[in-house]
């Protein structure tokens, strides 16, 4: 018997190396241990065993069966190894090209538009939000300008018919005309009607003139515009709120200066430049980026805030003319182009 | 405005260098938006010399080797030179060994090809004067010897071009910088001496009769100064030469005191050959409607009944405020004039100088506002540089009609309050010099709790002058804004959060950009045409500009994706592959003849021609379907549990059948995805097909603070799952029939468990179901919060459900 077993098993290692296939394992498997294998007929002849032998059989057997155990789990290993890399095919080439289209990219104004937002975000203001669609007393009375002021004429703004409604967006005077917004100054009045004092937003947004388009006029562009009301708001906070700004955006070093200057809502106004040498294609000490001053007190009459206890400044410039600069870019038509050539540059770019 | 700094330096004596006034025109908050300069900069060491001799240079075909007699201080000296067109005898200059030439080109003793010079004989270019490299500058009318270069060659100027902000017609006009100027560099300023004081000898009424004003409430002032005997002709070298680096043709001596006057003053001027006035008499009066006249500048033109003129008894002489008209002007054969200084209306000239297009630097002036306290004062100007220059003799009758009421403006303001505003401290003599520096005169002075309040009179020609604030600015410009002081910002914090819309926009973006799409900006304005693919006629009428600029730009966009697909149209043109566009901006939806201001966010998602080694599966609809879904829950909308719409009507951009749109204007938010109409594509060229979709919502439907999910709590008993194929007519939507079966399975437990989903696994038409049937195979999900569940009870509570499924004629539970 003894020989029985050591051949049976020397007989079933050469078989089970030869499975390559889980029926092929599974019909060995069956040819040993199944109810007709040769070693269950095997076991069924310890009943024949003299009884005194019995206690080194049944030892002998049971090594055998734990042998044979072995030698059928290590086939079923090697045949679901096999299987696994019959599924998964030869090793990939990894340099070949993904065929999915992207990254994704968010467009260069966004990214502009946002870093600005987040910049500001930091030190306390909060992304404000306006119809693009106005009334002259939001675009224009509320900000002090005259009722002959040319920037109202039909020549530079866009406006509806008489007609035309906008069911929700307000007008503050029965009837008076829609227009699309010339600034984003009409998000400071809209935020100021809203409530009282402390006011810190941030407001960037399309708007409109009626103008030529050319390499640095687009029919629609962007601007973003600060608005901070509060009490004991002076020049110095503006400049010092602008030399964040920009350091932020452009780097230590970066200067801005206030030339003074006229807006209508603003008293004192200044335009901002900028000392941007490093930057591309600048090649003048000073760029102009935008206009600010210290709101005036007409504009806080127009919105129901005492001008005796409130003041505050406001800074506005125009995103395209931004992106322009940061990114060395010398037609603003590209913008609105979207040529992917150009938009797939700004891959990686992250709203912050 | 072009201002010439020798002109400016007749009222202040600003002898900085022109970089220098240049900066400071600029941060008085005027744009210097040209700087020119003409004639010789000042030179040292540059003076006149005689050519003596000329020889040929030993060692170089193209130099001579000459005696320069710089006269009898300098001597006789031997210079190098490469120049050809000049002879002996001619008088040139001559720069010395020390003198510095423009470009910093330091002149010294030295050699040259080996024979020494000492010096160099310029050409006009060397000297700074203009271009002209052609040879040696010969100076013409033999000057002195040795005298000085400046005292021979006219005078340098420098022209700048000024930007002057609306709300400072005073500087509109050289005293008017003059002034700035002088505060900013501590100078004084002089007004031009009058002789004339309005008073005159004699009154001719044959020369001139009188002025009426019919039309006050445009024309609030006119005067009328007459001179009689004038004589016209050129007017004065000194009078060209100003009028000519400001750019003005100078024309006679009559017509450039007008100019000159008017660059001086800031108060346009006209004047009229006073035989041409017809019946002697001024009038000022409306246009007729459609009265003809010819302006100076040869062009009839026709007017409007809006329109100011000054007219005489028969006909409009002038465009009132604008321009002249051809045959009332001041000629040779002229010989008394009458001389208009008057103030009209800025609104009245604006209008009527847009409406002719026919605008002047009288009109320009006009509409932003002359300054009626000096009118009189520059006619009497006027009168006397007339007697000057042509002669003739001031006579009566002077006319002036209306009266401005006696100026007088004072604004107190403190020094504490200035140094408020500021956020920082000036010494309060600086702030009051500064004020007086411009005029700004301090009346009164008294003592303040903190400092000095000044009573500040206003002079007339500071109209934009009346609050406290105002003159904070004054003093700030005056200090110098590059003085204001370095600060960090301060803020407290405030609770407040970004507007809705704006988070929407943000993560909407994101969320496109992270699948891959990339983000674009179009514009607002579209063609007409195009807004009726989208919508109908009667919506795109409402969405209609008054005043389009452009044919093409004329409505506002009621989607985004008309804007994405120029996109993919211009990439395509380009050769430039692009499957996946997206953008987030404002749309406009017209409902029940009202408009709505919506933000939006769209994307496209286009076939393109792009190879691939590997295939993907194409985009479908249930793409368009899963990013629509995604966006509408960032606004807080379940478009799961919306009832999906076929797009209607042929011509709505939309493919018929390949589909849909969800949710209403009145509901606040609109969301339509699915294949881009075939045809349209087509005949706008774009290849392949395009799966768009987007979400619209009023900007007040974003809610503000969404409410935090309270999570229900979970257990980790296992699941029970059973499948049920459903057999329904083809048409019959999964939607219904998966709503059905889940209405069915949340009853079937009887409340002891429940089932907690009902998914959609499989669909099948086909072989082994009868013709016009399909097949929708369901997977279902029960579970218990407190057990595990035995197979009998789930049994029981599928076999309840497949009962129910069997009730319903329209469905058959597949074996």
């Amino acid at each position: 018997m003894q020989e029985q077993l050591s051949s049976l098993l020397a007989k079933a290692a050469a078989e089970f190396q030869g499975t390559r296939s889980r029926p092929d394992h599974e019909a060995a498997k069956a040819r040993y241990v199944g109810p007709n294998g040769e070693f269950t007929a095997l076991m069924r002849q310890m009943g024949s065993v003299p009884k005194e032998q019995r206690p080194a059989m049944g030892r002998l057997v049971n090594e055998a069966k734990e042998r044979l155990g072995e030698l059928i789990d290590a086939a079923l290993r090697s045949v679901e190894e096999a299987e696994l890399a019959a599924r998964l095919g030869p090793p990939i080439d990894p340099t070949l090209p993904s065929p999915d289209a992207g990254p994704g990219t968010f467009h260069p104004l966004t990214l502009v538009r946002e870093e600005v937002c987040r910049i500001l975000r930091k030190v306390g203001f909060t992304v404000a939000d306006g119809p693009e669609v106005e009334t002259e007393f939001y675009c224009f009375d509320a900000l002090n300008t005259p009722h002959d002021h040319p920037a109202r004429d039909a020549q530079d703004t866009f406006y509806f018919p008489q007609s035309a409604g906008f069911a929700n967006v307000s007008r503050r005077v029965p009837g008076e005309k829609y227009l699309l917004r010339t600034h984003t100054s009409s998000v400071q009045v809209r935020t100021m009607l809203k409530g009282p004092p402390p006011i810190r937003i941030v407001s960037p947004g399309r708007v409109y003139r009626r103008d030529t388009t050319d390499a640095s006029h687009s029919a629609n562009f962007n601007q973003v515009e600060c608005l901070c009301v509060d009490r004991s708001v002076t020049v110095r906070d503006l400049k010092a709120l602008l030399d964040y700004l920009f350091e932020s955006l452009l780097g230590p070093g970066t200067k801005t200066r206030f030339r003074p200057h006229y807006f209508g809502y603003t008293e004192p106004s200044f335009e901002v430049d900028l000392s941007a040498k490093h930057l591309p294609k600048v090649n003048k000490e000073w760029i102009e980026i935008g206009g600010c001053g210290i709101v005036d007190p007409e504009v806080f009459r127009a919105v129901g805030y005492d001008p005796e206890v409130w003041t505050g400044y406001a800074f506005g410039m125009g995103i395209e003319r931004l992106a322009m600069t940061l990114y060395g870019i010398d037609d603003i038509r590209v913008f609105y182009q979207n040529d992917l050539r150009l938009l797939r540059q700004f891959t990686g770019g992250i709203l912050g | 405005m072009k201002v010439s700094l020798n002109w400016l330096r007749q009222y202040a004596a600003v002898d900085a260098p022109a970089g220098e006034v240049t900066r400071a025109v600029t941060f008085l908050g005027f744009e210097v938006e040209g700087v020119e300069s003409t004639g010789a900069p000042r030179l040292e060491h540059v003076v006149v010399g005689e050519v003596l001799a000329r020889d040929k240079h030993p060692n170089a075909d193209k130099l001579s080797v000459c005696n320069v007699d710089i006269g009898p201080a300098g001597g006789v000296r031997r210079i190098v030179c490469g120049a050809q067109n000049y002879k002996v005898g001619d008088r040139v200059p001559v720069a010395l060994p020390g003198a510095v030439l423009p470009g910093d080109f330091r002149i010294k003793q030295s050699k040259i090809r080996g024979e020494s010079s000492d010096g160099m004989m310029c050409s006009a270019k060397e000297l700074g004067m203009g271009s002209d490299h052609a040879g040696l500058l010969i100076l013409p009318g033999r000057p002195a010897l040795g005298a000085p270069i400046n005292s021979v060659l006219p005078e340098g100027d420098t022209v700048l071009d000024i930007e002057v902000t609306p709300n400072r017609p005073d500087c509109l006009s050289h005293l008017g910088m003059a002034r700035e100027l002088a505060a900013w560099f501590r100078k004084d300023l002089v007004y031009p001496q009058e002789k004339f004081r309005g008073e005159v000898d004699s009154a001719r009424a044959d020369l001139f009769a009188g002025v009426s004003v019919e039309n006050p409430e445009d024309c609030p002032l006119y005067s009328a100064h007459v001179v009689a005997g004038v004589k016209v002709g050129p007017s004065p070298a000194w009078m060209q030469e100003r009028l000519r680096a400001v750019g003005l043709r100078p024309i006679n001596n009559v017509v450039d005191v007008g100019n000159y006057v008017m660059l001086e003053f800031g108060q346009p001027l006209h004047a009229f050959d006073a035989a041409k006035i017809g019946g002697r008499r001024l009038v000022v009066r409306r246009a007729r409607d459609g009265e003809k006249m010819t302006t100076l500048d040869g062009k009839e033109r026709t007017l409007a009944g809006r329109m100011l003129v000054i007219a005489d008894e028969a006909r409009a002489l002038v465009v009132a405020g604008v321009m002249g008209g051809e045959n009332s002007g001041v000629d040779d054969s002229t010989t008394s004039v009458v001389i208009e200084s008057a103030i009209f209306r800025p609104a009245s000239v604006r209008w009527t100088s847009r409406t002719l297009g026919l605008s002047s630097d009288s009109s320009y002036r006009f509409e932003r506002g002359v300054d009626p306290h000096m009118s009189l004062e520059a006619a009497r100007r006027a009168v006397d540089l007339i007697v000057e220059t042509a002669g003739g003799q001031p006579v009566g009758p002077v006319c002036v009609v209306g009266r401005e009421a006696p100026w007088k403006r004072e604004i107190t303001v403190s020094a504490a309050f200035v140094g408020e505003r500021l956020g920082f401290q000036i010494p309060a003599p600086e702030m009051r010099a500064a004020l007086e520096s411009l005029e700004l005169n301090v009346a009164r002075e008294e003592d303040g709790h903190a400092g000095p309040v000044w009573t500040v009179a206003i002079p007339s020609w500071r109209d934009d002058l009346d609050r406290p604030i105002d003159l904070v600015e004054e003093i700030l410009r005056v200090h110098g804004t590059d003085k204001i002081p370095p600060a960090r910002v301060l803020c407290a914090g405030l609770t407040a959060e970004d507007d809705p819309p704006v988070s929407f926009n943000r993560a909407a973006v994101s969320y496109l950009v992270g699948h891959d799409f990339h983000e674009c900006v179009n514009l607002t304005l579209r063609p007409g045409p195009e807004i009726t693919t989208w919508v109908s006629q009667a919506a795109a009428a409402e969405l209609a500009l008054a005043n389009p600029f452009v044919e093409d730009q004329s409505h506002l966009r009621p989607t985004l994706v008309m804007g994405l697909l120029d996109t993919l149209l211009l990439n395509q043109s380009r050769g430039v592959p692009a499957h996946r566009l997206c953008e987030a901006g404002r749309v406009f939806l017209e409902h029940l003849g009202q408009n709505y201001e919506a933000a939006s966010v769209a994307f496209v998602a286009a076939e393109g021609g792009g190879r691939s080694w590997r295939r993907r599966e194409p985009a479908d609809f249930f793409l368009a379907k899963h990013h629509a879904g995604a966006i509408a829950s960032i606004a807080g909308v379940d478009l799961s549990a919306e009832k999906l719409e076929p797009v209607a009507g042929p011509g709505f951009g939309w493919q018929p059948g390949h589909s849909v749109t969800a949710g209403s204007v009145e509901r606040g938010w609109v969301a339509r995805f699915g294949l881009v109409n075939l045809a349209m594509l087509r005949s706008r060229g774009i290849e392949g097909t395009v799966l768009a979709g987007y979400f619209s919502i009023l900007p007040e439907r974003i809610p503000a603070a969404r409410s935090r999910p309270r999570p229900r709590e979970l257990n980790a008993f296992p699941p029970a799952l059973r499948d049920i194929a459903v057999i329904v007519d083809k048409a019959a939507p999964a939607g219904e029939v998966r709503a059905h079966l889940a209405a069915f399975a949340a009853s079937a437990a009887q409340g002891a468990f429940a089932a907690e989903s009902v998914e959609l696994f499989d669909t099948y038409e086909g072989k082994g179901l009868p013709e016009g049937r399909k097949s929708l195979a369901f997977s279902l999900v029960f579970r218990s919060p407190s057990r595990t569940l035995t197979d009998e009870e789930v049994g029981a509570a599928f076999q309840r459900i497949q009962d129910e499924v069997g009730r319903n004629p329209a469905y058959q539970v597949r074996k």
